[in-house]
């Protein structure tokens, strides 16, 4: 990473939001462009802190103090590079747990790594209905709506969830759906034909740019 | 104060707590205040071992979860509220944590001890596959194969697929029905074992409050009840509707949490505080006489890698030596069914349980407890073996089979060797283990008599 982005970077792995804020004033004073400090600061930042995450040498605190931070760096710089936002966020995911399952931290594991690697992402908490699932996604525009369990008898409310979506002809070409956790495994996310399963947080972020590429394929995602 | 009394008590403080975001609850409260405390109290774990013998540490750990837990709160997601409790509260009423009780009836009762570190009093064994799926026609015999165990002491059930062929879904009438439909086939089952006493946890398909409290009759005098804590440290009307069914029947709560290692908490520091914290609060607000709180692993969903247990080792040696809480270890283990690498790990958290203050040693849960049919009771059994043969060995004993068991499975756990379902490694119609599956058993065992094992 190019020297005049220390204090940035510094600044967002310490979760100091001031000064993070002084620090990008200060890049773009000095001329350097708001795209250029997302890719060639921000990302790389972030990469280098999911990339430590996943060998536990940081963990999820710093992760969520490092995403509040560059949540408020994307704020100012937004207005900035109108033209060029849709180039830092690599896809729009609602995400929350099954209706009937209060067991969150494995979600906010996954949604946090998703902010990490560009994704924006619409938390809906815990005990999401199918249809509150289906609004947010149309509201928000998100390419993929994804859903964890961790109680069997909540998988129900997933597989209705995927069938709202694969069932609405108006949805189905343009919202992809990730599953997740303790009782999900790649054969079930199959059978009721989820687009893409994950084991963790890492594996979640590889599935999501794989399914956000599918739907670019498919001309469904500008 | 009675349980009653203490219940009002406990509801009033989650309607009149201070209001926060649950976001600042996570941050400003859970980990901001774990960072101060392992600070202030100089909590660090510096022994290579993995049976720590620093009871200075051990000690400081617990002044620091008190005073963590005074400073944070439980968070009641419902009312948005804190639940709050002064130090010299907390240590009070932890002072009422009683040390014995008797679970289960007639012959089959059997006694639950607070337990000092190294305490030759027996663990009793909950050899029990807790909640991993099992399709419903392996229902029966799975169970059947535990609880024909006679060193089985308590009995914690698989979660079924399917109830006569229907996908069960919760909060709705299936899952009422469900739930009636477990303790029938769980009470039948113990009979037909010639165990109808035996201590059953209810009831593990019935995630809500309306499925768990319309099949609470089934309960007996000598069952006890599961209810989770979310983690960290919050509670809602669904977990707390489930407390007050239990206090007012005087039943006894196995509660538990399940921090997740590298989440709030942080590294092996803060994990050691915010398990003992988790277990106080599993007292106060949940009222659990036999609360378990495990960290997972984020990556592996395993709970005993080295740092897992040394975090338990400090955190429960801290409660054993303050209060007398009557500990459970619940064990995910990356070996499934027909592997040495389960019997390595069933023999090293089986180490870790007797030598630092449990009371009750739940599991062993195969294939991280997930993988449908991947159970036995042949793991029980043994599991039962190993409590009674490190009642009879020293803490250094344990700690040298400790370091030979994680020497064959350690490198094994990412592998993901979850073996086989119960109906590959059990004669489905005879219930008993395959010649294979027994073998494997037995030259475990012979190895473990080697390390210093006195096994039968």
């Amino acid at each position: 990473m190019d020297k005049k982005y220390e204090m940035l970077a510094e600044a967002i792995i310490d979760g100091d939001d001031e000064a993070a804020l002084e620090a990008t004033d200060a890049l773009l004073n000095q001329g350097v462009a708001p795209l250029e400090i997302f890719a060639e600061c921000i990302q790389e930042t972030l990469n280098e802190l999911g990339e430590q995450f996943a060998k536990l040498e940081i963990f999820l605190p710093e992760l969520i103090l490092a995403s509040d931070v560059v949540s408020v760096v994307q704020t100012k710089l937004k207005p900035l590079m109108q033209a060029t936002t849709s180039a830092t966020n690599v896809g729009r995911i609602v995400i929350g747990t099954a209706y009937g399952d209060l067991h969150d931290i494995g979600k906010n594991m996954v949604s946090l790594m998703l902010q990490v690697n560009g994704f924006e992402v619409r938390d809906l908490g815990t005990s999401v209905e199918p249809k509150a699932f289906i609004d947010a996604a149309e509201d928000f525009d998100a390419d993929i709506i994804a859903i964890s369990a961790l109680m069997l008898p909540t998988l129900p409310y997933m597989k209705d969830t995927i069938e709202m979506v694969k069932g609405n002809p108006s949805l189905a070409p343009k919202i992809k759906i990730m599953v997740g956790g303790g009782p999900v495994n790649p054969m079930w996310a199959e059978e009721v034909g989820a687009d893409g399963y994950s084991n963790d947080a890492l594996e979640a972020v590889t599935k999501a740019r794989e399914l956000v590429a599918e739907l670019e394929k498919g001309g469904q995602k500008e | 104060m009675n349980n009653r009394a203490r219940l009002l008590d406990v509801i009033d403080r989650s309607l009149n707590g201070p209001i926060m975001s649950e976001k600042d609850f996570d941050m400003k409260r859970v980990h901001k205040n774990i960072k101060r405390v392992v600070k202030k109290y100089h909590i660090e774990y510096t022994q290579d071992c993995f049976l720590s013998n620093d009871y200075d540490l051990m000690d400081r750990a617990w002044d620091a979860a008190v005073d963590f837990l005074a400073s944070c709160g439980v968070y009641s997601k419902d009312t948005g509220r804190v639940i709050e409790y002064s130090e010299r509260e907390i240590r009070e009423i932890m002072s009422w944590a009683p040390g014995h009780l008797v679970v289960g009836e007639g012959q089959d009762a059997v006694d639950v001890y607070h337990r000092t570190l190294d305490d030759t009093k027996l663990v009793a064994n909950m050899g029990a596959p807790v909640g991993i799926p099992v399709p419903e026609q392996y229902f029966e015999p799975v169970v059947t194969s535990y609880m024909q165990e006679p060193l089985v002491d308590i009995f914690n059930t698989p979660t079924v697929e399917t109830m006569r062929g229907r996908t069960i879904r919760t909060r709705s009438p299936l899952e009422v029905l469900a739930g009636h439909d477990e303790w029938a086939r769980l009470k039948g089952i113990a009979a037909k074992c010639g165990r109808p006493g035996i201590c059953m946890q209810g009831t593990v398909i019935s995630v809500s409050d309306v499925g768990h409290l319309s099949s609470s009759s089934w309960m007996g005098k000598g069952d006890t009840l599961a209810v989770g804590m979310i983690c960290e440290l919050k509670v809602d009307n669904t977990i707390m509707n489930k407390v007050a069914d239990a206090v007012l029947h005087d039943k006894i709560i196995m509660g538990y949490a399940d921090p997740i290692y590298g989440g709030l908490g942080g590294g092996i520091p803060g994990q050691i505080v915010l398990t003992i914290a988790e277990m106080l609060a599993l007292y106060l607000v949940m009222f659990c006489e036999i609360p378990g709180v495990c960290p997972t692993h984020p990556l592996l969903f395993v709970n005993d890698t080295k740092e897992q247990i040394q975090i338990c080792s400090v955190a429960y040696g801290a409660i054993s030596r303050h209060c007398n809480l009557m500990c459970r270890l619940t064990t995910c283990l990356a070996g499934g069914c027909g592997t040495k690498t389960l019997l390595y790990e069933v023999i090293a958290v089986n180490m870790l349980c007797c030598k630092s203050g449990f009371s009750v040693s739940q599991g062993p849960r195969p294939a991280t407890g997930v993988v449908s049919g991947n159970m036995s009771g042949l793991e029980a059994r043994f599991q039962g073996e190993l409590i009674r043969a490190a009642a009879k060995i020293d803490r250094q004993t344990a700690e040298n089979v400790l370091r030979r068991c994680y020497a064959m499975y350690g490198d094994m756990i990412d592998q993901k060797p979850y073996g086989l379902p119960f109906w590959e490694v059990y004669d489905v119609s005879t219930v008993k283990p395959k010649d294979f599956w027994f073998k494997m058993y037995e030259e475990v065992k012979e190895e473990a008599i080697t390390w210093g094992l006195p096994m039968a």
